[in-house]
């Protein structure tokens, strides 16, 4: 038998108890700060709110039930959806959403935006990424905070993670992406909370009759399906033509067709699930990149990498990175402008259609930056 | 902009400050970790980051847990003498056809890194099983540990579980669909030609000493012995096949429980010393792990990740393949799983245009071998632990030559991808299942010539003895 070796005495195990305990009571503060909701601020455009919860009850309580903000306009029409937030980490997502229900109003039929899709995966970072919990945007009336969270749920709200994950639409997955919203589509009413979430998105896209839906993104620089939508093959022509438009005006987007056999994505399952037209938009972060250098709120909001430009130059890039890089700005901008030529497409095909205005162009939200579209931070009806 | 040589400078520090600390003041690896990457999050600006420290290390909570309950768990049937009777009926049972033993012996080293898609769990459970059977057989001890910490990798590589090529192809949306075949191609021709080179000379030259054999407690407790083994298989087996039915235990969970069963089946145990045990050997390697997360943490916080990743995808094709086999393995040392999703994301994205299924299973096989790679070398230490060699590096020193084959022949297949990709995904199915059917009737007639090879050169090594 091999004697045992002695490491210390139980004095020694108690200070250092005492020493991890202490570290965790101060980092636990900085855990916890990431629960607390960062306010948003209705523009005269919503007209009421409704909780997922109302689509799906079993959500109700958790921490995944989210907000979903409705903009009616005064003429009949068809329903549009708006996603954003479905991963926290691609922070254009959720702030065109967020500027959306700030800034625009409807003036036909009816848009319906949740700018926090997976909410418990706003309130952790990811692990070994190094991601600041929040970032700032500058508005006219001073700064004002965002959350930077993960791309999964919480694994407060959701663990064990499984070793594979096979989803509802029967894909085998990496254990970890069991907490990936946009893997969990269609989503089951008895599945585990991710799963639960995605099936009351699905649930809203049905009750609401929703026409066309929109899953707002962001990818890595060197990530082939970048500056594009990716549609269901229902929604192939608008986006087509929508992408054709877009390029007239100067900002170049390609356009994907939603893969058969990759299963549990927004494109491909809510169009097979319900009868609405299926897009996905992807934009430029390089904060979510393998290649980025320094982890920093800059980097998340102005887009700025010298190791992104090298790679660029050597043709490791599916999209151009220069020196200005691809700030927040320019992100949020594209998404709305394509959101905004998505319905304007649509709107010529069908007696149903939904007429938003007051949705800021790349070049407006370039010029005057994507502060200049969100309301103040004293502004008095927030919510949560 | 600043340039991208300012991330060298802390990642300079962060390296320097462990190679001092590790080699210069005799430090623990586990805490020079942890001191190296405050260093870098200092000379970065960014003071002591208590949350980004505590952040990188939750990363590994999973890993972590798995490894002090496998690690209970194989101390458990270690003392009830599970392991033992295992070993003694495997040798009896096919001692006249050794060269068939190591081979089978070998697959089943495999089978829980199949199943779970991990090398520490395949290493502490199937590889502890047979362990013992090699080291009867007469394959020293460190040869031993070589064996089960090749089949735990190889196990964590072959399907249907791959997890590094799950996680490579859930970087560049490519779903887990065809991999079966080519993943079998690849490992399973590896895991019999590593065996066979680790263990065949010693099988020769050793007959079996009965009186050496590790014994049964079958006839002593019966059925009853098994009951662990078998929890652990139905456990995991019953989440894997009905996933939508059975809810995920985790495996920590599962082996815990499969531990709790093992006290009431064998022989007496206080299950308390031997999990105080367990975990007290295993709490080395989770330190290194805890600080391998600060160390990936801050790493990425400060953009020394970037500089790696950047420098190394952005190489001419030829010098792809070096830093493929170089660096892969090497950020395996802190997690095969983190060099998977580090580095063969944009390896694959480099590489793309050819068959992407062929270059991802072998990318996985060599991020794999990052389980091998000091500090953690994962699957080396733990087979160490199995074996009972205090210095895990006597057991990796025997899988230099196995792992340099095995990134060899993953280079091979990568360069090789477009004729695998013609064979292996050609529309007639009924030629190309005739071929693997041959070239497995071959393999196997080899085997068990061999088998009859070995017992005649024993033979005549006992007939010139007398």
């Amino acid at each position: 038998m091999t004697p045992q070796r002695k490491y210390g005495t139980w004095w020694t195990a108690l200070f250092l108890l005492l020493l991890v305990g202490g570290v965790l009571l101060i980092v636990s503060h900085d855990f916890l700060a990431m629960r607390v909701d960062l306010p948003i601020y209705p523009g005269l455009g919503v007209t009421s709110t409704a909780m997922l919860s109302d689509y799906f009850a079993p959500l109700k309580g958790t921490a995944a039930d989210t907000m979903a903000y409705i903009l009616q306009g005064d003429e009949p029409g068809g329903t549009a959806f708006v996603l954003g937030g479905t991963h926290p980490n691609e922070p254009a997502s959720s702030l065109a959403a967020i500027v959306l229900i700030e800034s625009a109003r409807v003036t036909r039929g009816r848009l319906v935006v949740i700018p926090r899709a997976n909410r418990s995966a706003f309130t952790c970072s990811e692990p070994q990424e190094g991601y600041p919990q929040t970032y700032t945007i500058e508005t006219a009336n001073g700064s004002r905070e965002f959350r930077y969270g993960s791309r999964g749920t919480n694994p407060v709200d959701q663990w064990p993670d499984p070793v594979i994950y096979i989803n509802a639409a029967g894909q085998s997955l990496a254990g970890s992406e069991v907490r990936n919203l946009n893997r969990s589509y269609p989503g089951s009413p008895d599945g585990n909370l991710t799963e639960q979430l995605a099936y009351a998105i699905v649930e809203l896209i049905r009750q609401e009759d929703v026409d066309m839906a929109i899953d707002l993104h962001e990818a890595s620089p060197e990530y082939p399906v970048i500056n594009a939508i990716v549609a269901h093959e229902d929604a192939l022509n608008i986006a087509a033509e929508a992408a054709m438009f877009l390029e007239f005006e100067g900002m170049q987007i390609g356009v994907e067709r939603s893969p058969d056999n990759l299963r549990g994505l927004s494109h491909r399952e809510w169009g097979d699930a319900t009868d609405t037209l299926a897009l996905l938009v992807e934009a430029p972060n390089p904060a979510q990149g393998r290649l980025r250098g320094r982890t920093s709120v800059e980097l998340i909001v102005e887009g700025i990498d010298p190791f992104y430009v090298r790679a660029a130059q050597r043709g490791l890039l599916y999209v151009p990175f220069f020196e200005a890089g691809h700030p927040i700005d320019e992100r949020v901008g594209r998404h709305l402008q394509t959101i905004a030529m998505l319905l304007e497409v649509y709107n010529e095909y069908t007696d149903k259609g939904v007429v938003v205005v007051d949705v800021p162009t790349l070049s407006s939200v370039l010029e005057h930056g994507v502060g200049a579209f969100l309301l103040q931070p004293n502004t008095t009806n927030a919510t949560n | 902009m600043s340039s991208p040589f300012a991330e060298m400078i802390p990642l300079l520090a962060m390296v320097g400050a462990f190679a001092a600390m590790t080699f210069a003041f005799k430090l623990p690896v586990s805490i020079s970790l942890v001191g190296a990457a405050i260093l870098g999050a200092l000379v970065a600006g960014q003071g002591v980051p208590l949350r980004h420290l505590v952040e990188g290390t939750l990363g590994y909570l999973d890993t972590l847990l798995i490894i002090a309950t496998a690690m209970i768990f194989m101390r458990t049937i270690q003392a009830s003498g599970l392991l033992d009777t295992i070993a003694h009926h495997l040798i009896t049972a096919f001692e006249r056809r050794p060269a068939s033993l190591l081979v089978l012996m070998m697959l089943f080293a495999m089978s829980a890194g199949m199943i779970t898609g991990s090398s520490t769990a395949a290493v502490l459970t199937t590889g502890a099983i047979v362990a013992p059977a090699f080291m009867a057989l007469g394959i020293p001890k460190n040869k031993t540990g070589a064996i089960i910490a090749m089949a735990g990798i190889l196990g964590m590589i072959a399907p249907p579980v791959n997890i590094p090529v799950m996680i490579i192809g859930g970087g560049v949306d490519m779903p887990y669909i065809g991999f079966g075949l080519p993943l079998l191609i690849l490992t399973l021709p590896l895991a019999v030609a590593i065996v066979l080179f680790l263990g065949l000379k010693s099988v020769r030259a050793t007959s079996i000493d009965r009186s050496l054999l590790p014994l049964s407690y079958h006839r002593q407790y019966g059925w009853k012995l098994y009951l662990p083994l078998v929890m652990l298989i139905v456990l995991i087996v019953l989440e894997r096949a009905f996933p939508r039915i059975v809810p995920s235990f985790g495996m920590p969970l599962v082996f815990m429980i499969s531990a709790l069963v093992a006290p009431w089946t064998g022989r007496k145990m206080n299950p308390w010393t031997v999990a105080r045990d367990a975990v007290q050997a295993a709490l080395p390697v989770m330190a290194i792990l805890a600080g391998v997360g600060m160390f990936l943490q801050i790493m990425a916080l400060t953009g020394g990740r970037g500089f790696i990743v950047s420098l190394l995808i952005g190489l001419p094709l030829g010098l792809l393949y070096l830093s493929i086999a170089v660096s892969m393995p090497l950020f395996g040392a802190v997690s095969a799983y983190g060099s998977a999703s580090i580095l063969g994301v944009p390896f694959v994205l480099a590489l793309l245009g050819t068959n992407e299924i062929i270059v991802a299973s072998a990318l996985s096989l060599i991020a794999a071998m990052g389980d091998l790679m000091p500090p953690t070398a994962l699957a080396g230490l733990f087979a160490a632990k199995v074996v009972e060699q205090p210095n895990y590096t006597q057991v990796l020193s025997h899988c230099l030559i196995p792992a340099g084959i095995t990134v060899g022949v993953s280079l091979g297949y990568m360069a090789t991808a477009g004729f695998w990709d013609r064979f292996l995904f050609w529309d007639n199915r009924l030629a190309l299942y005739g071929i693997l059917l041959g070239s497995i009737g071959l393999v196997c007639m080899s085997i068990l010539m061999l088998d009859h090879w070995v017992l005649r050169h024993r033979r005549e090594s006992v007939g010139a003895q007398l």
